[in-house]
């Protein structure tokens, strides 16, 4: 059995849930490759934390499928243990950093959005490069890019960002679904011509 | 794929990436019920939403929006006694409106399937409290089934009807939020016949009738078949042993924290010891637990919460004998979430085996991030555009209270359940109590009546005030109350994903409501003299008259009536309107004149609106406020409060003939 775990995190209405949707879509292939993942609703909306996981999860064969030692799983990722952090705010990737290990990769959104806690001047927004060096502290695997300016310039709006980032997800990992799956899943959906798109931008990043 | 047609004709050998709290209502489906009801609650909105969305495209699918959860209930159980199969569904809390009905539903039984589905929140992330709601079962009777999984909540959701009618109880099926919003693989079963739902209420009074002597009965009757199903319990596949021939220890689990504990010993390397997945978690049969703890020396019960599975355990460890160690809540906390971290750390404590190093250092660096004072809070709050902002920006200003300064505000603020709730946060702090639905106006009534030094304010929402706050509004006035009670009427439940109420004029496609409801009117008719209704985005006229009606005495009552913007902007878009896009040849937005901005805060933190932004500035190398027209949805209310008149709307026509000197830069 092998596992692969994504961590998404984020505000709410950044179109977290979606991306964790979109994932989890294109991975009904098989039997023996199971999917599932909890979702952090609270904030949605309302730029509160949002979280979602994907947890892909690899059978080698029949009798591991039905091991009920092996075939039941937790909703949550455990600290540590993700190979993947996408993270479409900087300060709430460090939120997101209880999920990583040395090994992980991290793709971080590099446009900041103000606390209110920090508008009411009660506390300070770190500085991006604070952010960088406390990443790195645990992992080499760092990309970031500023997902807002990449997506305003090509859409004129926000909407695509998410799915810009996701296309960086395969640009910059190795994950173990194809990149046609989501593509297949994308051109199904609402705005299917702007979603791939943004994906191939996020592909060439 | 399309998931919506799969809900509603998926069948045997599909499968999709489906939601939990849609696995429940598939499984429902599956079991061919007629009814479905709920007043709407997180995590748990969603099971009724999926069934209530597709309805017209499943045959002889009755759905409710209840507007409460008694209510919910007992429709649920009418439905029943008519031969249909129901499922009502609510949050944890809802249980406590719906208790009465609960402790009812075991004397009388029931006549089709009847599953009550329950969706927890441990952690409070989206409640007012982290109650278990197994519990309730001690003396209601009520079974109780866990599912663990995506997969289990459907199969499980679909035989508890069966189980239901067997043994003429209604089921509780509990899933907490990270069952309830786990969204992952479904295999599909096949649908029952939908054609032959028809309902036929059939008297019977000996189950039906509950008074002196055949109440009595009743009880005696329930308990007995309480005393049926546990035997149905001891070999039923809903339990499940795993066993293991050479270990002396055991555990227990069910549910999510089953899945928690399943993925913990994977994680630690261990496959060894006996375990006991529990899928129904009440009532417990002592040979199970008997049969299960032959050979064991040490046990432990890893659960969410005070300890519902270990107090049962231990009373049938003590009537049968048991003589080894049982532990629980000594490892695993009682409370806040119980997360997989949790059950991996305490499962290895009781195991006295280390976690993996990664584990321990990742807990290790996170404690650290934490400690560091430069990771700033994020609490949620109103939405860009959201009436709510107006209200409780107007509510300081009539009282005179500011964030940036540092003032007691001397008026009580009576919170209450919904978006508003939310005003409790900073920046605004608009709220001195909050505990559950309709406690505002009740707990405030009392307030004004034994501190005449202090005003007091009660808010409430209008489906919070359809729920159950009639009947204290009518308290209130009936005792002379002395308190101004504002109704935020947003015309729908907002929070819970838009479910209409009362107060819904216009549907999101455009279809006015047939039935729409003057609170005015009503109001009136309770005996409230004073009753003035208003814009709350007209903040300064809101300010004023929510100051006036604090002078006069007696119930006041004020309704802020604007539409959730939310709504109101998709409605828009789905009318072709296309409100709040930058792709509009005409139109308008609004903009802060940085010549004129003096930075006085009265935006950007006492309004707070989160499409106002701070800048920096490139040639200045300051910062300076300005409004994101991406998330602007030019409700206007800067604008209004800006005393500098810094804040100006721009109307403007791409296709006019007179020609901007300045491009404007969007």
């Amino acid at each position: 059995m092998k596992k692969f775990n994504i961590a998404i995190v984020g505000l709410g209405g950044q179109g977290i849930i979606t991306m964790g949707t979109v994932m989890k879509n294109a991975a009904l292939s098989s039997d023996l490759l199971d999917v599932s993942g909890s979702e952090r609703r609270g904030g949605a909306q309302r730029e509160g934390y949002v979280e979602t996981f994907v947890k892909y999860i690899f059978y080698e064969n029949e009798s591991e499928l039905k091991d009920p030692r092996k075939n039941m799983h937790s909703p949550m990722i455990e600290a540590g243990g993700a190979d993947v952090l996408i993270s479409l705010e900087p300060l709430e990737t460090l939120r997101g950093a209880c999920y990583l290990n040395a090994n992980s990769t991290v793709i971080f959104n590099r446009t900041p959005h103000i606390p209110i806690s920090v508008r009411m001047g009660q506390s300070s927004y770190p500085d991006i490069s604070f952010i960088d060096l406390e990443l790195r502290k645990i992992t080499e695997k760092i990309f970031s890019y500023d997902f807002d300016k990449i997506c305003t310039d090509n859409f004129n709006s926000l909407t695509q960002r998410n799915i810009i980032a996701l296309g960086g997800l395969f640009a910059k990992t190795d994950m173990p679904i194809e990149s046609s799956a989501i593509e297949a899943i994308l051109s199904e959906g609402k705005g299917a011509s702007d979603n791939l798109k943004a994906f191939d931008l996020g592909l060439k990043l | 794929m399309n998931k919506t047609n799969l809900f509603v004709s998926g069948t045997e050998g599909d499968k999709g990436i489906v939601l939990g709290n849609e696995a429940i209502a598939r499984g429902a489906l599956e079991a061919g019920i007629g009814y479905a009801s709920m007043y709407p609650g997180t995590p748990a909105s969603e099971i009724i939403a999926v069934l209530d969305k597709n309805k017209k495209k499943i045959e002889n699918l009755y759905t409710e929006f209840s507007l409460n959860e008694h209510i919910s209930l007992h429709g649920a159980i009418g439905a029943s006694w008519s031969g249909i199969r129901s499922l009502c569904a609510m949050k944890n809390v809802g249980l406590n409106v719906a208790s009465e009905p609960a402790q009812f539903l075991s004397y009388t039984g029931v006549k089709a399937g009847l599953v009550v589905a329950i969706g927890s929140d441990p952690g409070a992330p989206s409640s007012s409290n982290e109650q278990d709601d197994r519990w309730y079962s001690l003396h209601t009777y009520m079974p109780i089934i866990e599912p663990s999984n995506i997969q289990e909540a459907k199969d499980f959701t679909k035989n508890a009807f069966d189980i239901s009618e067997a043994f003429s109880f209604g089921i509780i099926l509990m899933a907490p939020s990270r069952l309830c919003h786990n969204a992952g693989r479904l295999y599909f079963g096949s649908l029952r016949g939908r054609s032959d739902i028809k309902g036929n209420f059939k008297k019977d009074p000996e189950n039906y009738l509950n008074l002196f002597n055949m109440a009595v009965k009743n009880h005696a009757k329930y308990l007995k078949r309480n005393e049926m199903l546990k035997n149905f319990l001891i070999t039923s596949d809903f339990n499940k042993i795993i066993n293991s021939s050479s270990s002396k220890i055991g555990f227990i689990s069910s549910g999510v924290i089953y899945a928690h504990l399943m993925e913990s010993l994977d994680i630690l390397g261990i496959y060894d010891h006996k375990i006991l997945k529990l899928g129904f978690t009440f009532p417990i049969p002592n040979e199970l637990i008997k049969n299960f703890f032959k050979g064991l020396e040490k046990v432990v019960i890893i659960e969410e919460a005070e300890g519902f599975l270990e107090f049962q355990i231990k009373k049938i460890a003590y009537e049968t004998g048991f003589r080894g160690e049982i532990h629980g809540k000594d490892f695993f906390k009682q409370a806040g979430e119980l997360t997989l971290d949790d059950v991996i750390a305490g499962t290895a404590k009781f195991l006295e085996k280390p976690p993996p190093v990664f584990f321990d250092l990742a807990l290790k660096k996170n404690k650290e991030l934490l400690n560091k004072d430069k990771m700033p809070q994020r609490s949620g709050t109103f939405c860009v555009g959201c009436p709510h902002r107006a209200t409780f920006y107007s509510i300081l200003k009539a009282v005179g209270y500011s964030n940036t300064e540092a003032k007691e505000r001397d008026v009580v603020i009576a919170g209450d359940i919904g978006c508003y709730t939310l005003g409790l946060l900073p920046p605004y702090n608009a709220m001195d109590f909050l505990t559950c639905m309709n406690a505002g106006l009740g707990i405030g009534q009392a307030i004004s009546i034994f501190d005449k030094s202090k005003k007091v304010i009660a808010l409430v929402g209008d489906s919070t005030f359809f729920h159950s706050g009639i009947p204290v509004l009518l308290n209130a006035v009936q005792n002379n109350a002395d308190i101004l009670y504002i109704i935020l009427d947003n015309s729908w439940t907002a929070m819970t994903g838009h479910q209409k109420t009362p107060s819904t004029r216009e549907d999101i496609d455009g279809t006015p409501s047939a039935n729409t409801l003057n609170l005015k009117d009503l109001v009136k008719s309770l005996g409230v003299e004073y009753i003035k209704s208003i814009d709350p985005n007209s903040v300064k006229r809101f300010a004023s008259l929510i100051k006036s009606a604090l002078k006069e005495p007696g119930v006041k009552v004020i309704i802020a009536k604007r539409e959730c913007v939310l709504q109101e902007i998709r409605r828009d878009r789905l009318l072709g309107k296309n409100k709040g896009s930058l792709h509009e040849i005409e139109g308008s937005l609004y903009e802060i004149q940085k010549s004129r901005c003096v930075k006085c805060d009265e935006c950007f933190v006492e309004l707070g609106c989160p499409a106002i932004i701070l800048k920096k500035d490139a040639e200045e190398k300051g910062e300076y406020y300005y409004i994101d027209p991406v998330s602007c949805v030019k409700c206007g209310v800067c604008h209004e409060v800006c005393p500098n008149s810094a804040i100006r709307k721009v109307e403007f026509n791409l296709n006019s003939k007179f020609k901007l000197k300045q491009k404007i830069n969007i």
